[in-house]
């Protein structure tokens, strides 16, 4: 096809032009074996990688369709080498598998000796494995299926995980049709799984173990809670704060069977083991003398699923846990396979491969989450500013800038020109934020702000009763704020693009009266805020996201 | 028989030598006195060695098989030998085999039949075709075989023909005596049996070769599309080019040095396979090549570098195709082995790129060959290994080493003169030979991906242009953006950095953007705007330049007229602010100037303090006091002398009581330094620094450099006998009696009256000298 839609080069990146009459059917076609790097408004970029090619391996998907596909899209040719490399990399999943042996238990079969022979002979995978049984096949310590897995992926040969899971204790678990009312003045509604989530929890169930990536806002909450549903017993759910675990007990009584007495928190605060467990990151990872004191929860119950949420955020700790978990059915829930530790290659072995992945564009198409439209302001700092901020110590720079007292105006003018609209402002430093609760007249949250509180303060903002609201950045998490529409940032953390996706998936939730959502950065122009700010933009703009500069000087003209 | 083979030479017309001549050029040089000459000269080992070398393994087979026909003497006709090589319907080409030979005398004929030419026994012997010795005397008669004697016959059948004899008294023994005793086998020596030519022949079938060998081996290969070679071709010209072209500016900038035995520094090629993103043998390779092309060469300098030729400048301004037709004609022509670079030589020395080293005269054959290979068998990729079974047939007595078929696969590769392993488009043009650099050009052009001339601007700050810049627009991108990803499509990423250099370029921020909207067919996004202005905006907020002086003042019409002013022209007077004027003449002639135009000027310090009014005040200030004044004046008090000659004191034992002064022992940390008999300034040095070094290692001896000197002085004059202590060869201190003789030059000649020996001592080695009484 000389004017295809694609361009492959040979550094395994793949151009699509987005304006192209049959880039929908090349994005589709290329989806399961390549992953997204940046969307921006013409051309997109993917790229292919040996994790992506396994998980489509993992879908069942071969390397001809893949060679096919890019060869059928692609406007000039593809390189050679290129193509003999993908086919390569796919042959080498599933030569291995871990199986479930009648006689021997847990072993690791292969179809080529030769491969099975290399394996063992590294020193990876010493210790992992038991008695070789014959040429193809040698048994595995249960205990060490997912060092082995892990190890196998280092290896480069990514073993097939076939040898099933645990049952898992029986608890019968079913979506509710209509919502139970979980804070006063809530009404009972019909609702059902969207669409995309039904195939993410069909996904999953079907390939055992693994990852669904949806973007913030996209509702994975009730993915976890479709999993669960179809799993029908005891469940382990892992998330990364306390409000979380409230708003996935909230949730889950929302919309399933789930009474309170059946799910139990297990927190700093809170030590309940119940059918339904939902524990903190944190707590699991505390060490007392060395020794991980709350490890016993884990085998507290046989529970037949885990649920880790944000998987993307999984401490190395919990890594380590997980890999004694491969027994029983796993599901990771995250917006972005990305880790800022360069850790995806755990995950796809620990947890599993990817079995759901939604472009964040396509879920916005179909109106489940809402459009934005992000805007950085430039905020040119008055002369004597400038002059404190040129003679300040370097470290001292971005916090100076961050803190700019003009943005207290900006801040100000924006808010005014949102009278109708949830506004949530978010910044780094309290000093900043307390002056702008006071200015704003709106109240604040902070890590020092008490849970009740907090969740109190979320009730009146979600119900309307307060419509500004100031948080520094304990609100970045997993907490569910329906109805702002406006986010501005003040100052962030240094540049962090997993911070702006999640700032961004604060507004991203999909608006009752499908109202366009407004994210504004507030910048001090001509220094450290801004090359920070660029940095947060470029993920913006990859995702697709188009954002406007606009002079402090011209706000008049935003709306 | 070698009588005729003289005759037929002699024999020969003109042409017929003139052909020998042209097929063993070896044979005219240096030129034989006479035909007879020329024969033996054609028969010799050395001259059918060099034949043979270049002879395919077809030929090679017919040959064989004709010297095992031909063994007992008789002719032998090409259907006969057809017959013995196994392709009885091959007489026509084994004919025209011959006739190839007999041009080069390797094969001469009569009336009767074809003959091996003498001396090719020796040289495809001693068993030509696995084919035992011909038997002196009479067959035996045909007889029953021994028992075991038909798995010992088939051992030996196809050769080589020589068997070890099994241990007495095993039964495979007896079948051999009984295979000796029936005349089947003959016995060379005490451990070897020899199956005779006349069995190994039947035992064969009457046959020379079990499979005939006439035509080349076409390996099976992997179908490769000519798009896709094509394609892949293009893509590699295009790096190679760039490559190139990286390398001529970057050794434009920083020249880098050739090495001492000529060639590039292992750090020289590191740096630059890390400028071309590349790996070490593939910088060599593009450094090489770059040379083959007089693109870069040795300046000739001392000490030597490597620097772009003028050559370069021409070759710049070509486009892509040009530029790599002409470096493909250079490596087509090169003797250079590249891909020894990094491999250590006999000596153990690491071959670097560039190295006279790396010369071989067989380069360009073997390339021609390998490429003759690849164009034999168009759309097919071949792997070294395929290669080389081409090749092992074309000439089995000379086969290529693997390194080096790899090194020119490779090279070839890289240049796109294949791509996916097939022979490209423009590739077949150079393994011909006969393409010239247009016409090499005009087949690359045919290949290269259309240029594009735009680039579409994402809001994510890159740029994506979707085929080949036209070189316009990559000199823009070059200037003004990061290139991310090369290939089909060029992606570039702008950022403050790039735009950057685009300003330092001298374009101004509107002037970028207008090119750059010029260039895209959408508009200029907003973030690449905001990015464009803000760094112009930026970009040299400040400047540097230099000056030596300045002018300036509280009121800014003191200054008023005085750069304009034409008779002060001489001082290069420039307006930086209105109360401050930069200078290019010194200070103390600016200041001179000025008051003669009668401006009442002064002189400020670097603190910008007044320095004096008058000149004579400032003289005075500095012979006064050190020019530095935090230099730590000495202090001269009581006290401080008095600790002074405390610490001299106790550096000296036994001898603390007054008056020893002159007579203490007198030690030299430094005598180098100077003769002059110690300054002030000289002591006071020494006194801060502590004690010096010799006096605390000796003890006594604690004294001043000049004055050991002096001593030294007083007793040559005085033809006195003193104590002179030296560090020695292995640093330690000789203490010496010694009665100086002469001190000139850094060096004390003396006499050494108790060993009654002269001896000379580097003056820096005498440690202390004492008087002796």
């Amino acid at each position: 096809m000389p004017d295809g839609p694609l361009i492959v080069q040979s550094d395994k990146s793949i151009l699509l032009e987005v304006d192209h009459p049959q880039s929908g059917d090349a994005r589709r076609a290329i989806a399961p074996f390549a992953e997204l790097e940046r969307a921006p408004e013409h051309v997109h970029t993917y790229r292919l990688t040996n994790l992506g090619l396994w998980n489509a391996r993992a879908a069942g998907h071969d390397a001809e369709q893949v060679v096919d596909t890019l060869m059928a899209y692609s406007r000039y040719p593809v390189p050679h080498a290129l193509l003999v490399d993908v086919a390569e990399t796919m042959g080498r999943y599933g030569r291995l598998t871990l199986a479930s042996h009648p006689v021997h238990g847990l072993v690791l079969e292969s179809t080529d000796a030769a491969v099975l022979a290399e394996v063992l002979k590294s020193k990876r995978s010493a210790g992992l494995v038991g008695e070789r049984i014959d040429d193809t096949t040698v048994a595995v310590h249960p205990s060490q299926r997912g060092n082995l897995k892990q190890a196998l992926v280092k290896l480069g040969w990514p073993a097939e995980d076939l040898a099933g899971y645990v049952d898992g204790e029986k608890h019968a678990i079913t979506l509710s049709p209509t919502t139970k009312p979980v804070y006063p003045g809530e009404d009972a509604a019909a609702w059902e799984p969207r669409p995309y989530q039904a195939q993410a929890v069909d996904g999953f169930w079907h390939g055992g173990s693994g990852v669904v990536v949806l973007p913030c806002g996209a509702g994975k909450t009730i993915v976890g809670a479709g999993a669960m549903a179809k799993s029908g017993t005891t469940t382990l759910i892992l998330v990364t704060n306390t409000v979380s675990a409230r708003q996935w007990r909230d949730e889950l009584i929302r919309r399933t069977s789930l009474t309170e007495d059946e799910i139990g928190e297990y927190s700093g605060s809170r030590k309940e083991i119940r059918p339904v467990t939902i524990a903190t990151y944190q707590v699991l990872t505390t060490k007392r003398k060395g020794v991980y004191t709350h490890l016993e929860l884990l085998d507290a119950r046989d529970w037949g699923l885990v649920v880790y949420d944000e998987v993307h955020l999984l401490p190395a700790p919990i890594f380590r846990m997980t890999a004694e978990l491969q027994a029983r059915r796993r599901l990771g829930l995250t917006a972005t396979l990305v880790r800022e530790d360069g850790r995806e290659d755990e995950v796809f072995s620990l947890i599993g491969p990817k079995r759901y992945d939604a472009p964040w564009k396509d879920i916005e198409a179909q109106g489940y989450i809402a459009p934005a439209d992000c805007v950085e302001v430039r905020l040119t700092l008055p002369q004597h500013e400038r002059m404190v901020y040129a003679t300040a110590e370097p470290e001292d720079k971005y916090r100076l800038a961050a803190c700019a007292p003009g943005k207290n105006r900006v801040v100000e003018q924006l808010v005014a020109q949102h009278p109708d609209d949830q506004v949530l402002v978010i910044g780094q430093y309290i000093d900043q934020l307390e002056e702008l609760a006071a200015h704003l007249d709106a109240p604040l949250i902070t890590g020092a702000t008490t849970v009740r509180e907090r969740q109190k303060l979320f009730g009146a903002f979600r119900s309307g009763e307060i419509s500004r609201l100031v948080v520094s950045k304990v609100a970045n998490f997993s907490i569910d704020l329906p109805e702002a529409s406006v986010a501005i940032q003040v100052s962030g953390s240094f540049g962090s693009r997993q911070e702006e996706a999640q700032r961004l998936g604060r507004v991203m939730r999909p608006k009752q009266d499908g109202r366009t959502a407004h994210f504004y950065a507030v910048v001090a122009r001509d220094t450290v805020d801004q090359d920070f700010a660029a940095h947060r933009q470029r993920f913006l703009a990859e995702q697709g996201y188009a954002y406007r500069i606009v002079d402090a000087e011209d706000l008049d003209v935003v709306q | 028989m070698a009588g005729s083979f003289t005759e037929w030479v002699r024999n020969r017309s003109d042409d017929e030598l003139l052909e020998l001549l042209a097929a063993r050029p070896d044979l005219g040089t240096p030129a034989p006195s006479t035909l007879r000459s020329l024969a033996a000269r054609a028969a010799s080992r050395t001259s059918l060695d060099r034949a043979l070398s270049h002879l395919d393994a077809g030929t090679l087979q017919v040959l064989e098989s004709l010297l095992a026909l031909s063994d007992d003497g008789t002719p032998a006709r090409p259907e006969q030998v057809a017959a013995a090589i196994g392709a009885p319907e091959a007489g026509a080409a084994v004919g025209h085999v011959l006739d190839d030979a007999r041009r080069a005398a390797l094969v001469w004929d009569d009336a009767d039949g074809v003959r091996p030419t003498p001396g090719l026994e020796d040289v495809l012997g001693p068993y030509p075709a696995g084919l035992g010795p011909v038997r002196e005397g009479e067959p035996p008669a045909p007889a029953e075989l021994p028992p075991g004697a038909q798995p010992i016959l088939d051992a030996l059948a196809w050769g080589p023909p020589v068997g070890v004899v099994p241990a007495p008294g095993t039964g495979p023994r007896r079948a051999v005596d009984a295979l000796v005793e029936a005349g089947l086998l003959i016995r060379s020596d005490a451990r070897h049996v020899l199956l005779p030519r006349d069995v190994g022949l039947s035992l064969r079938a009457g046959r020379t070769h079990r499979t005939p060998d006439l035509d080349p081996p076409r390996p099976e290969g992997r179908t490769v599309p000519t798009a896709g070679a094509d394609a892949e071709a293009a893509t590699a010209a295009l790096e190679i080019v760039r490559q190139v072209a990286r390398l001529i500016t970057s050794w434009d900038d920083a020249p880098p040095s050739v090495l001492r035995a000529g060639g590039l520094g292992v750090r020289d090629v590191r740096r630059t396979a890390l400028l071309l993103d590349t790996d070490e043998p593939t910088a060599a390779f593009v450094v090489e090549l770059a040379a083959s092309a007089g693109l870069v060469a040795d300046d000739g300098e001392a000490p030597a570098s490597y620097v772009p030729t003028v050559r370069a400048d021409t070759w710049e301004q070509a486009d892509d195709a040009d530029r790599w037709a002409e470096l493909v004609a250079a490596w087509t022509a090169s003797r250079r082995t590249p891909w020894q670079v990094g491999s250590r030589d006999e000596k153990g020395t690491l071959r670097a790129p560039l190295s006279p080293d790396l010369h071989r005269p067989w380069v360009v054959r073997l390339r021609a060959a390998v490429l003759d290979v690849l164009a034999a068998q168009p759309g097919t990729a071949l792997g070294p290994d395929e290669v080389m079974t081409v090749l092992r047939w074309r000439s089995p007595r000379a086969v290529p080493s693997e390194a080096a078929l790899v090194g020119l696969l490779r090279e070839a590769a890289l240049l796109g003169v294949t791509g996916a392993g097939a022979l490209s488009s423009p590739g077949h043009l150079v393994a011909a030979g006969d393409g010239t650099r247009a016409t090499i050009a005009a087949a690359l052009r045919q290949v290269l991906p259309a240029e594009v001339d735009e680039v579409l601007l994402q809001g994510d700050l890159t740029g994506i242009v979707p085929g080949r810049p036209s070189p316009g627009l990559s000199r823009l991108l070059d200037q003004s953006a990061d290139i991310e990803s090369r290939g089909a499509a060029t992606t570039v990423r702008f950022s403050t950095g790039s735009v950057t250099r685009a300003l330092d370029h001298g374009r101004t921020g509107e002037e970028l953007l207008a090119e750059l909207a010029g260039r895209s067919p959408v508009p200029v996004p907003q973030p690449l705007e905001y990015l464009v202005k803000d760094t112009a905006r930026r970009h040299e907020a400040v400047r540097v330049g230099s000056a030596t002086s300045y002018v300036r003042a509280a009121d800014p019409t003191a200054l008023a007229g005085l750069a304009e002013d034409p008779r002060l022209a001489g001082l290069g007077l420039l307006p930086l602010a209105p109360t401050v004027l930069a200078s290019s003449v010194p200070a103390a002639e600016l200041h001179d100037t000025l008051r003669r135009h009668g401006l009442l000027s002064g002189l400020e310090g670097p603190d910008g303090r007044p320095l004096g009014h008058v000149r004579r005040t400032v003289r005075l200030d500095r012979a006064a006091w050190s020019r530095r004044p935090a230099t730590p004046v000495r202090d001269t008090s009581a006290d401080a002398r008095a600790a002074v000659v405390a610490r001299l004191r106790r550096a000296t034992p036994g001898s603390d009581g007054p008056g020893t002064g002159t007579g203490a022992p007198l030690g030299a940390a430094e005598p180098s330094t100077v003769p002059d008999g110690g300054t002030p300034d000289r002591a006071s040095a020494a006194d801060r620094d502590g004690p010096p070094l010799a006096g605390t290692v000796v003890g006594p001896g604690t004294s001043e450099p000049g004055d050991a000197l002096a001593l030294l002085h007083d007793a040559l004059r005085d033809g006195r006998t003193v104590l002179v202590e030296m560090v020695g060869g292995s640093g330690t201190l000789v203490r010496r009696e010694l009665k100086p003789m002469r001190l000139e030059g850094g060096r004390l000649r003396a006499l050494d009256p108790v060993r009654e020996a002269e001896l000379t001592v580097a003056v820096h080695r005498i440690a202390s000298v004492e008087p002796l009484d």
